[in-house]
Formats: structure tokens, sequence, C-alpha cells
């Protein structure tokens, strides 16, 4: 077992309050970047999995353009999945409908504008979801208790749906939150910045989702975050490129995780 | 005409001359004549001469050196012995031809025992008999000198007779010491403060060091400088003040990293009392462990040592402590908004043996508790202490500790660091000319990091070192001096280990790992002619790694292929390095030298880190070993020194270029904590530095400081780091400019004030991104690609003394700084992943869903304004 807790320490973040964070205007540096992304997961769910193909983007905020016209399978051993852009020139490539097999090794192939990438990915087991904590923050808001468990790296997906409630008025009334339980230590992790406070109403929907990482996609997402999550705080890291498992220059990662899920309403 | 009786009158005339001529002769040579000169020319004095005693004396005046200065002194003596002496002194024999004295060059008698003796002694401060390091002893007839050593000793061999020695410090008034050498003597010279707003002005007659020492980037730090200098929260800090010398760059505000001539922050060693201080800070690095109120000395070499120092790469910071007053017992301290400083001292047995122990602690914990109830531990601390006793004339020992911690604990977790350094000096004058140093120094550096401190679980990294050596000085003559010596230490690693109390956990070992360097060393300074002086030195390194260990071994794609384990006390992986010092130097007239020097240093241990942050964190140190060769660097550089007495003003110019190997850098978001394959994640490299230094100083009168501008370039270039293109270090910071001054309004206002710009530091910035899982992951272009803004910021102080009548034994005084006075928001960081809430705080966002990302700055410290209260009683 590898001691992991997630280590907030608010005094630190105390101290260094002498200090001040603002916005600022400044020109991004930005170059052309014509590589392909590779966002794709499949898991153990009984669906068709879905593979994100997109291109880089020079500004904050800014919109992926999709990848379209792409070839896509996805090999367990000899049998082949193929893949249909839904809907077309989105980007958004689809699996027929298959599960994953823990540990059995899946392999990627994408044939885009003349060229063919590979990436390959097998999943570990996922370790039970713990019961949901929240609690409320003032009249009609509440936040999620989040907390690291188990001994194998996992990430949470958190879907926040209250659309149906009284509360809801805007257009959007969904959210959608990560909490990565990786097992590193890691300085800048365990200093990280300060998160915003995701906050719900009564009446809401959570579906959790756990997903256990390989070896290697941890590793990504150790990156990932030490460029996102974790990147900001006091003890940051050089800043560097994710490494990725894709082939001939392409970044992004393909990943094949065990997920296990449940759904909860918020509730006084 | 009788022929006989013609020659027998010729003959007898002949004879009369010669009896006449002799006994003339002889009358001249016997005749008592009184004369002095304190430095005249040689020609000047035998015209002198020459009219006192009426005799005629030829020479020429090309092969006499009939310029050179004569330093002589004669009471009613015979021209005769007044010829002989001062033909020793100057280089001439005499023989009498009719009538005439020809003076003949004659190579200069080397000065046997019995024309010879040596003084010797200590330079000491009169008040508190603290050591004087660097003091001039100078002999302006002789134009010769000596500069006291590091523990303030120092041997003039010279001619016997009457000579006027005159002591020269930066701050204290000049000391003219009338000695009559006879025999060899131990003289200790003691020297008066004097009080800048209070110093006369004098203006130095002798050379300043600077000129006359061959030595390059070497800075003098007095501890009244830094005291002097203007601090964030009135703490007083020793290695921030080093960010006002050129060359020297900061981290950044709130750090107390620095690098030296582009190298990188584990490259500089800070020694105390000559033991290394692995982690000089406290609060993260918000202030450093070195306090100038026990500070004696501070000597920083810009990678130019002299041999008897190394082990880094860029610097070594030789800091001395006081140690203690022996004349009588003073009280002194100072009272912050952070920390509170109380210090004693005092002679044991006046004269001969004394003490000092400091003490700051830090009385903040309170403060952040209110805020943070879950705060359970928020402090700092530490002590110094040093004894010292003078056993006889030719033996004292010395014994100084350094303790000192950090602790920070909320709730189940948090993160603790202690430095402990121990040394015990001996010295020993074997002989007048002979003078030994013997230490036993140890050093030990531990870092936790508490993940949960229930159950008793953290991380943990170490170094430790303990070390012997041996250091011999021999004053040949005045301006020619070998040093040499020998030591031995043994090291300790433990590159971060998890312990805890939790059953069955599977923790992965790091392997800890134990060394042994063995130093020999020697090196001579010599002033080879009026112009030309020479300092050349050799210094042996050998590493060797000692089990029990285990290593493992990479393939060429960093693939962990086999492990090699090693016995309890079996040998393995030696290194063998040869590291040459040479300086030269030409005095191109009194006032201005030129020098030049190439220096090569070796780097046995190595912090392996990859954070980017000003802040302590979480160290890591490894040695020399198979997966790590030690880091090397070839440094040469060219100065021009010029000082101007009259304005009490000296300028230095100094090129340097640097060429490091063996550097250390980083795969991509390396695992450094707790990884067994730690050395997979390295790659190595070259670094290369090169750069214009200038600085104007004014160390003496009622404003003093200095000014100084770095024009400089630090470049990296690694195969399998940004595809193998060069690029910028953090430390590339090409423009640099500091200003530091200190006036004395009156003798109890006195305001400081220091500016220092630099151009902002590089770091990588992104040039696209894509999203992944609603992530906006940045793409990098180019390492360090970009900069941060400019750097700059003034910071200003006001002391006032509060004593109307300065004779008062207690005296006590109120400084008010204000830390960077414009209030510049310098930025540390700037990120790309972070959203403004709706408190108009920055956060990262939670909901991958938004997509509202902007563009931030942090930075600390704006206007800081702070009020200290110092006090001593004497």
């Amino acid at each position: 077992m590898v001691i992991k807790q997630p280590i907030f320490i608010s005094w630190i973040l105390l101290f260094l309050q002498f200090g001040c964070e603002e916005v600022i205007q400044r020109p991004i540096q930005s170059q052309d970047t014509n590589v392909l992304v590779v966002d794709g997961i499949i898991t153990n769910e009984k669906k068709k999995h879905k593979i994100i193909l997109s291109l880089p983007y020079k500004n904050l905020n800014g919109n992926p353009l999709p990848a379209s016209g792409a070839i896509i399978e996805i090999a367990e051993g000899n049998k082949i999945y193929n893949t249909t852009e839904t809907p077309a020139n989105s980007g958004l490539y689809f699996t027929e409908v298959f599960q994953a097999i823990v540990g059995t090794s899946y392999s990627l192939h994408i044939q885009y504008q003349g060229k063919n990438y590979f990436a390959s990915d097998s999943s570990l087991p996922v370790e039970p979801l713990q019961v949901l904590g929240y609690r409320k923050i003032n009249d009609n808001a509440y936040t999620i208790n989040f907390a690291g468990a188990g001994q194998i790296p996992n990430f949470i997906e958190h879907q926040f749906n209250w659309q149906n409630t009284p509360v809801c008025t805007t257009a959007s009334c969904k959210g959608e939150v990560f909490f990565y339980d990786l097992k590193t230590i890691d300085a800048n992790e365990a200093f990280k910045s300060g998160k915003a406070n995701f906050l719900f109403p009564l009446g809401t929907i959570i579906i959790r989702k756990k997903y256990s990482t390989s070896d290697s996609y941890r590793s990504f997402l150790r990156s990932v975050l030490s460029e996102t999550e974790w990147r900001g705080g006091f003890f940051d890291v050089d800043r560097a490129n994710a490494p990725t498992n894709l082939s001939t220059g392409a970044i992004g990662f393909f990943a094949v995780s065990t997920v296990v899920s449940d759904s909860t309403v918020v509730k006084p | 005409m009788d022929m006989r009786g013609t020659h027998s009158r010729i003959a007898l005339l002949f004879f009369a001359f010669l009896f006449v001529t002799r006994v003339f002769a002889q009358d001249i040579l016997s005749k008592k004549i009184s004369i002095e000169s304190k430095s005249e020319q040689l020609a000047n004095f035998l015209q002198t001469l020459s009219q006192k005693s009426g005799a005629k004396f030829s020479y020429n005046p090309n092969k006499m050196k009939s310029e050179q200065p004569i330093q002589y002194k004669a009471v009613d003596k015979a021209l005769g012995d007044i010829l002989n002496e001062l033909g020793d002194l100057a280089g001439f024999k005499f023989e009498l031809i009719e009538g005439q004295i020809i003076l003949l060059p004659e190579k200069r008698k080397e000065k046997s025992a019995n024309q010879t003796a040596t003084l010797s002694g200590y330079v000491r401060d009169q008040k508190t008999g603290e050591a004087m390091i660097g003091a001039l002893l100078y002999i302006n007839e002789l134009k010769t000198g000596v500069v006291s050593n590091a523990y303030g000793f120092y041997s003039l061999t010279i001619l016997k007779g009457h000579h006027s020695i005159i002591v020269t410090f930066l701050g204290y008034k000049i000391f003219i010491k009338e000695v009559d050498l006879n025999t060899s003597q131990q003289e200790d010279m003691r020297m008066v403060e004097d009080p800048p707003f209070l110093s006369t002005v004098l203006v130095n007659e002798t050379k300043p060091d600077p000129i006359e020492e061959t030595q390059t980037s070497k800075i003098d730090m007095r501890p009244r400088a830094v005291e002097e200098r203007p601090a964030l929260f009135g703490e007083m800090d020793v290695v921030k003040s080093l960010e006002s010398v050129p060359g020297v760059k900061m981290h950044s505000d709130g750090s107390t990293f620095f690098s030296v001539r582009g190298g990188f922050r584990d490259q500089n060693l800070i020694m105390l009392d000559d033991a290394p201080v692995f982690n000089p800070s406290h609060l993260l690095g918000f202030f450093s462990t070195v306090i100038p109120d026990a500070v004696n000395d501070i000597t920083l070499y810009k990678g130019n040592m002299p041999a008897s120092l190394g082990g880094r790469l860029s610097s070594v910071t030789s800091v001395q402590t006081k140690k203690g007053n022996d004349q009588r017992t003073q009280v002194w301290g100072n009272i912050g908004i952070v920390s509170t400083k109380l210090g004693v001292e005092g002679p044991i047995k006046k004269g001969l043996s004394s003490f000092l122990i400091s003490t700051r602690f830090s009385q903040i914990q309170w403060i952040f508790q209110q805020a943070d109830p879950s705060i359970k531990q928020f402090r700092f601390y530490d002590v110094n202490g040093k004894v010292n006793f003078k056993l006889n004339a030719k033996n004292r020992i010395f014994l100084s500790f350094y303790t000192g911690s950090d602790d920070y604990f909320g709730g189940n977790n948090g993160i603790s660091w202690a430095n402990q350094a121990a040394t015990f000096r001996w010295n020993h004058i074997i002989h007048e000319k002979l003078f030994l140093n013997t230490t036993l120094s140890t050093s030990n550096y531990n870092y936790f990091l508490y993940a949960d401190v229930a159950n008793d679980t953290k991380w943990n990294s170490r170094i430790s070192n303990f070390n012997v050596k041996t250091d011999f000085s021999y004053f040949i003559k005045p301006q020619s001096e070998i040093t040499f010596g020998f030591g031995v230490s043994g090291y300790f690693f433990n590159p971060g280990n998890l312990k805890t109390r939790v059953p069955n956990s599977a923790i992965p070992a790091l392997s800890i790992r134990n060394s042994v360097e063995v130093v020999l060393y020697g090196n001579h300074a010599i002033q080879l002619s009026k112009h030309w002086g020479l300092n050349y030195g050799l210094r042996l390194t050998s590493w060797t790694n000692i089990g029990e260990a285990f290593e493992f071994i990479f393939d060429k794609n960093h693939n962990p292929v086999d492990t090699l384990f090693y016995k309890k006390g079996e040998l393995y992986t030696s290194f063998v390095n040869a590291e040459p010092r040479f300086t030269l130097s030409y005095a191109i007239n009194e006032k201005s030298s030129l020098k030049t020097s190439l220096a090569r240093n070796v780097q046995n241990v190595h912090l392996i880190t990859n954070s980017i942050s000003p802040f302590t964190s979480l160290e890591v140190w490894l040695p020399s070993s198979i997966n790590i060769q030690p880091q090397t660097a070839n440094q040469l550089t060219l100065g021009y020194y010029r000082s101007m007495p009259k304005h009490r003003l000296s300028f230095m110019a100094e090129g340097f270029y640097k060429k490091m190997f063996n550097q250390i850098d980083y795969v991509s978001h390396a695992q450094t904590l707790l990884n067994p394959l730690l050395e997979r994640e390295l790659r190595f490299g070259t670094g290369t530095a090169y750069g214009l230094e200038l600085q104007i100083k004014k160390d003496e009168g009622r404003l003093r400081g200095w000014t100084g501008y770095t024009y400089s370039h630090a470049l990296r270039q690694f195969n399998e780091i940004n595809e193998g293109r060069t690029y910028n270090s953090f430390y590339d910071r090409p423009h640099q400019i500091n200003l530091m001054l200190a006036y004395d309004i009156s003798s109890r206002w006195n305001v400081g004030m220091n500016w220092n710009y630099s151009t902002g530091a590089p770091f990588s910035s992104p040039t696209s991104f894509y999203s992944y899982q609603g992530q906006e992951v940045p793409i990098y272009g180019e390492k360090n690609n970009d900069r941060l803004p400019d750097y700059h910021r003034m910071d200003v102080s006001a002391t006032l003394k509060l004593n109307k009548n300065p004779e008062k034994k207690f005296h006590h005084s109120l400084t008010l700084s204000i830390f960077n006075f414009y209030a510049r928001k310098n930025a540390l960081f700037i990120n790309y992943n972070k959203q403004q809430v709706a408190d108009g705080s920055i956060k990262i966002p939670a909901n991958v869903l938004d997509n509202d990302r902007v563009i931030s700055q942090y930075y600390l410290f704006q206007f800081t304004p702070s009020l200290s209260y110092n006090f001593k009683w004497l």
C-alpha cells in the first residue's frame, strides 16, 4: 500500500495570504500545433464507447476543432470493433456496443489524413465506491466531501443534474466534477491551489463513476493534473507536455478502465 | 738628475698620497652621521648622505634601482656601517677608489635568519576580541604587507629594525603599530571600531584589498552592511542580502534560493563555521537561518574559490560566527513582528576565553491560530552557540554549534525540517610562520512531510555529513603564502523514505547511500614583482560510495535492467577529480589592477528536485554514483579593479565564462518522491553561463553602499530535453541592477535603501491547448520560451538610536522598514488554468463544464511595513 492522503494544508495557504492572485491580460505566445488529439476511454460498461478526435486550439476556453473523417478500430485480440463518427464531422466516434474485459489488452488504430496512429492499454480492477458524502453550505446549497479511499489508483467522475428542480432558472443546471485519487505523493498535489467550491441544490441527481487507471494511464493523468488541477500552487513542478501512449506524434490518451457507478438524489 | 732620488720621491709621494687617501677614506668611512629616511628614493637618500658626510658617490643609476624607496634610520653611526646596511637593503656593495665611493650593484643578499625576523599574531577588535578576517597589515616603506587569514592570524617576515605597521580594516580606525623588531615576536593588533558618522576622513595610504589581493570573484560582505539593509518584516538576513551582489540572482520574493553566475541553486555551499548548511531557510524560505547578529565575517566566492574550499560548482559562502566578547559581557536582541532574537556573550576568563549564545524564535503561531484553530504548530527557532579558549599563546580552541527547526502542523498533517551543525576548531601556531587549523565538523539536515500524524506516517529525507580537516598556512615571506591541507568527509543520504505505523503497508524502499570524500589541496599565493601576482593551487578530491546500498542499472531507454546490491562497508563507484585553480594579477599602478583566473570545480552532492517553487519543498539529495556523474565546471574570469581613495570608492568589472558539465534536468513531470527508480527520471546535459559584472562601492563615510550592473546569460543543453535544442535556464536574466545605500543623517538617525531590478525569469508558457476529459491541457513549444515580467523592488528603512548619550551602556534603537516601497506586483507565477469566482478570488475550476478560465499572476508582498526594536547592553 502506498500511503496517500489528500493533504490540504490550509495553514500554508493562510500564511501565503501575504500574497495575492489577480487576473492579468497577457498574450499567449501561440503557435500552430497541428497534431491529433485523442481523448478515448473504453470501460467494462456495456455500451457504445466514445473516442474523441480533435485538434489543438490557440486560446484559453477555445473550442477544439473536430478531427473528422478518421477511421478508428479497436482490437481485442483478433476481434475488431469499428467506430462511426456521429454526428458527421463532429470528431466524436462511437463503437458498437461491447464491454471491455478487465486485464485484457485493447489496441487502438486510427487512420487520419494519411497517417496511422496506434495505442494500447489494459484495465485494472476497480474498488467499490464509498458512500457519497455531502454537506450543506447554506439554505439550498450543498457540496461534496471528497476523500480518497482504497488502494488502487482511480478517479471518480461526478455528474450533477438539477434541471428538474425548482431552483433551476438558467439554461444549464448541470455540472461535472472529477476527483482524482492517483495514490502518488507529489508536492504539487499536496500543496495544490484552492479549487472552486461546486455547489448544488436539494434534489440534484448525482451520478458517480469510479474509473480504475492502469500504470501508464495514471502516469498520464498525473502529468495532466500537474498542468491543470495541481498547477498554480506553491510547489509547482517544471512545466512540460503530458506524455501519451499514442504513436506518430499524436497526443492525449487511449485508456481502458474498469468502472463502478451509482446515483444519488441529494436530500436534506 | 738623480733618477733614483726622483723615483724615491715619486714613490714617497705616491705612498704619501695613498696614506693620505687611506686616512681620508678611513676618516670619511668612520665619520659618524645621523640620518633618516621613511620612504625617500635611494638617489635622494644618497644625495642627503653625501651632503651630511662629505663623501662622493658614484654609481650607475640604471643598474642601481635608484628609484627604490628606502626606509632607514641611523643615529650617530659610521658612514661605513651605514653603507653596509644600506647595501643590504638596496642591493649594492661599495668600494673606495681614489676618494670616490663607488657603488656597485650586487644581488640583494638573501635575508638570512639573523637579518630578518617574523612578526606574527592576530588582528582583533579591541572591544570584543573578535578576530578581524582580511585585515591588511602594511609597511609603507617596504611596500609590502600581508592580509590576516580566515582566523585573523598574520605573519610578516621582514628585516630587523624599526617598522611602522599600518593595519586597516573597513569600518575601523587605521591602526599604526611601531615595532622594534630585533627577534621574531608575537604581537596582536587590536583595532578600534570607527562609527561611520564619526569617521575621520582619512585617505587610506595603503593599497586597498581588491587591488592587492590575487583573487577574483570574491565578495566580502560586512555584517554591518547586512544590518543596514532594509529587510522584510525587519528580519535582517545574510542570505537574502546576497541578492544585491552582482552575479547573484535570487529565485524570487519570499525565497532563500539563489543562483550564482548561472548555476543551479544546489551549486552554492553555505558554510557556518566550516560546517555545511544544506537548507538555510525558515518559513518555507521567507527568512534564512543565518542572522547577522551572531556573525563575524561573510565571504562569498563566486566560483573562483581558493583550493582549500570547494564541493560546489558555483559558489561558497563562508560565514564565520562571532567567538564572543572576551573583554566584557554584553546582551543584545531584537523584537520584530515575526520573531524575537536574544544573544549573550562575554568572557569566561577575560582575554582568554569567551562564550556566545544567541537564539531566535518566532512568535506568529498565535496569530495564525486565531485565523485557523486547527493549526497546532507554526513556529521556527534557531540557536547559535560558541565557546573558545585561549590555551596559551600558540593554541586556541573553539566549539560552536547551530541548531534550527521549522514545524508547521495543522489537523493531521504537517511539514517539518531541521538543520544542525557543530564545529570544533583548534588553531595552533606551530611556528611564527606556520599556522595550523584543524576542524571537526558535522552537519545534519532532515525534512519531514507528515501525511498522517496519528499513525506517524511520514516521509523523511536526510543528508548528513561529518568532516575532519587540517589546514596549514605557511607564510614564507610577505606576499608569499602557501596553504595546504587535507580533509576527510563522510556523507549519509536518505533520498526520501516513508515510515508508518499502519500495518501491511506496501511502501517502496529507496536505497540509503553512504559516501566518503577525501580532499587534498595546496595553494601558493605570491607577489612575483611590483606588478605581478600569482595565486595557483590544486584541489584533489576522491569520492567513493560505501555499502550497504543497492543501485539500478538502466538501459539507454532508461528502463531498469539490473539491480546491484552492495554489502555493508563495501566500496563501489569512485571518482577522482583534480580541480586546478589559477589567478594572475597585474597591478597597473597602485590604484588599479587587472586579474584573470581559471578555476575548475567539482560537485558530488546533488539536489534532486524538479520544483520551480521559490519555497523549500521536500528536498532530496543524492551522491555521485553509478547513475550520476560528478558535476564539473570550468570558469574563466577576467577582471579590472580600481580604487579611488580620495572619494573612498572602488570599482570592479569582472567578465566570466563558465561551462558546466553533467548538469541535471528532468524528464517531464518527473516523480522525485518515493520513487526507487529516481535516477531514471534524471537527464544530463551541459550548462553555459557568461556575463559582465560591474560594481562601484563605497564602504566608508556617512554615505555608504554600492551599485552594480550585470549582463549575463545562462543556457542549458540536454539531448533529451527540448529536442536537444539549447534553452534558457530559469536563472537566465540578462540585465540586473542593484543599488544599496545607507546614510547617517546624524549620529542618531540612519536611513537605508536598496533597489533591485532584473529581467524576468524564463518559464514555459503554453503555445496552444487541447481538451481531455473537460480539462484544458496546455501544449508547450520551446522550453522556457517566455519570461515573467521584469522584476524590480525598492525597500527603505530608517533607524533611530534612542540613546541621546552614546556613552551609556544600554543602547537601543527602533527600525522602520518598508519592503517593496512602491508596491510593485512582482509575479512569482503566471497561471493559465484558473477562474475568477464570485468573491473575486482566483481558483481552480471544479466544474469541467465551466469554460471561463483566465490568465492570472500570483505575487507576494506589496507595500510591507514593519517595526523592530533592537537593544544592546554593553
